[in-house]
């Protein structure tokens, strides 16, 4: 009678692991958070890889199928996937991941944004970004916030599993709060250090570390800067004496090494997505490795 | 196979209407040599949209959409006034300077936009994947009303393709109906770009013309040869690209160039062995 108890028991265990809940995301940053709040109750598919820009993919096949299979869709926002979600939500045809149901999670709903444009939003000016820089999930204290979002909305999902998400939740956020005191520690002497970037996509980070970027190589993403904002960029270096010129992994060397190169400084290469880099495989592990590069490279100029 | 016709279907009937008109249009332009032509005229047709953008228009409405066609048709006009029938510059260098000027000169309209460059590059990497019902149907509309005029004509456009001196004699205008050609083609090119992307158009517009004029005479034969091999290695590409799950148009284009090689390797065997029994 115990055996069958026992039995019956587990039996609905590992069906619950066996069919858990589908959950689909649009960055591994994304899915890595969603892995460690679901556990074993979730199968996490990653639409773009970390070693991809988000913003533009390559259309496969298989997007559909994961996006029509899916039971919770998370996804950055702020228009970061605006060149291809939209469409591939469409092409999916599942009704549980439309924008409204819930099984369609805008992970950027609670995140203090940057840079959204002041004034009135005028369409004709332009914008990339209207609703603000998207790159949020490269500030640790954001991760809090999207676990939380993502922890609530896998228990909206599947009530049966809402004590294990809370566990994992209060794990998730016990160990990134430790590791955040320690990386903010190790950051301390960066605070209030001037670099350079490539893109607009440390200022999360930036702003976290208390870093101040003082400009940009490529302004506007895919126009080859000119000659003389170089000119201006590097002359301002010199006499703000600025040595360092940080540029996400995934992108070229070349620009960032060269302007570094002019003002004898050292260019810096971040992983700016979990997956960026081999070895770099949860949240936390971004942050490990991204504090590393920094403290060598501030350390060595 | 329910999830492949779920996902597949649209892009692949989006295949068949590009195929249907790019194969016809193609044979034109192998027969002109103008390879290049479609290049050139999607990157003045995106330079008009970046204009159109820069004016404050959004990319995707109409006024954007007109703006852009009305720039297809300034590149038509430039192509048909620099046809010189002695041939002192070859008409391809034309299309060349037009697809990298215009290609520079979208760059420098770009740079000008505070922001939203990103979704400019968008314009010349439509990904067939995406494509929806809607769009299908829109495309099949346009070129159906465009093959439609091209079939009225054809004693105009075919004249002026393949047999430039009967034109002549026949009295009609060169470079008015030159460019009415390429105006119409401007007019399938800034959609179709739009869809597939440029390098799946220009696949679109060359395999299938290559095989048709490799393999037979005369425009009818020409066509159905072109269908056929087009229709068979979109299929075919579709179908890979879903099993093996790899970009879709990448996937396509790769298949049309197979298919080429494959034809082309039938065809010398063939030539071959026709030879060795004349010896």
């Amino acid at each position: 009678m115990n055996y069958l108890i026992l039995a019956s028991l587990l039996a609905l265990g590992s069906g619950a692991g066996a069919e858990g809940l589908r959950v689909v995301a649009t960055t591994p940053d994304l899915a890595a958070i969603a892995l460690a709040l679901g556990g074993e109750r979730v199968e996490v598919k990653t639409i773009a890889r970390g070693d991809q820009d988000p913003h533009y993919l390559e259309a496969k096949p298989s997007f559909m199928s994961l996006v029509n299979k899916a039971d919770l869709l998370i996804y950055n926002g702020l228009e970061l996937e605006v060149g291809w979600l939209p469409l591939l939500v469409q092409g999916g045809r599942n009704p549980r991941v439309l924008p409204g149901q819930p099984g369609n999670l805008d992970a950027s709903e609670n995140i203090p944004v940057l840079e959204i444009p002041t004034g009135e939003v005028d369409r004709s000016q332009g914008d990339i970004h209207p609703l603000g820089n998207p790159h949020y999930t490269l500030d640790p204290r954001n991760g809090l916030v999207i676990a939380g979002a993502i922890a609530s909305r896998l228990r909206d999902l599947d009530p049966a599993g809402a004590e294990g998400y809370a566990r994992n939740l209060g794990l998730f956020e016990r160990e990134l709060q430790q590791l955040l005191t320690n990386w903010e520690r190790r950051a301390g002497p960066l605070r209030g250090r001037q670099v350079v970037t490539y893109h607009q996509n440390l200022e999360y980070l930036a702003d976290w570390l208390g870093l101040g970027v003082a400009g940009y190589i490529e302004d506007k993403p895919g126009v080859p800067p000119s000659p003389r904002h170089l000119a201006e960029l590097v002359e301002q270096m010199q006499r703000d004496k600025i040595g360092l010129v940080l540029y996400a992994s995934v992108q070229d060397a070349a620009a960032p090494g060269r302007v570094a190169a002019q003002v004898g400084g050292k260019a810096v290469a971040l992983p700016i997505a979990v997956g960026a880099e081999p070895g770099i495989a949860t949240y936390p592990e971004l942050f490990e490795a991204i504090l590393a590069r920094l403290e060598a490279g501030f350390g060595g100029g | 196979m329910e999830d492949f016709l779920r996902f597949m279907a649209a892009p692949f009937a989006a295949c068949l209407v590009l195929v249907g008109i790019h194969a016809y249009l193609g044979i034109h332009v192998l027969a002109r040599g103008v390879i290049f032509v479609d290049l050139a005229l999607a990157q003045i047709a995106a330079l008009g949209r970046t204009l159109a953008f820069l004016a404050g228009y959004e990319l995707d409405s109409v006024e954007a959409y007109l703006i852009s066609l009305a720039a297809a048709f300034i590149g038509a006009a430039v192509f048909s006034l620099t046809r010189l029938r002695q041939r002192q510059i070859p008409q391809e260098a034309v299309i060349g300077i037009t697809y990298a000027v215009a290609a520079a000169a979208g760059i420098l309209a770009i740079d000008q936009a505070p922001h939203g460059a990103e979704h400019l590059r968008d314009l010349l990497v439509g990904s067939i994947l995406w494509v929806t019902w809607p769009q299908v149907l829109e495309i099949a509309g346009l070129y159906a009303l465009v093959g439609l005029f091209h079939w009225i004509f054809r004693a105009r456009f075919l004249a002026l393709s393949f047999a430039e001196e009967e034109a002549v004699g026949r009295g009609w205008s060169l470079r008015w109906w030159d460019f009415i050609f390429y105006a119409s083609f401007g007019v399938v090119i800034t959609s179709s770009v739009q869809v597939a992307g440029v390098l799946l158009v220009f696949s679109f517009l060359i395999v299938p013309a290559v095989c048709g004029t490799l393999l037979a005479q005369g425009l009818g034969r020409r066509l159905a040869i072109a269908w056929g091999v087009g229709f068979a290695a979109s299929a075919l590409g579709c179908s890979l690209s879903y099993a093996a799950d790899l970009p879709t148009g990448a996937t396509v284009v790769c298949t049309f160039g197979a298919v080429l090689v494959a034809l082309g390797l039938g065809w010398l065997g063939r030539h071959l062995l026709k030879r060795e029994r004349k010896v």
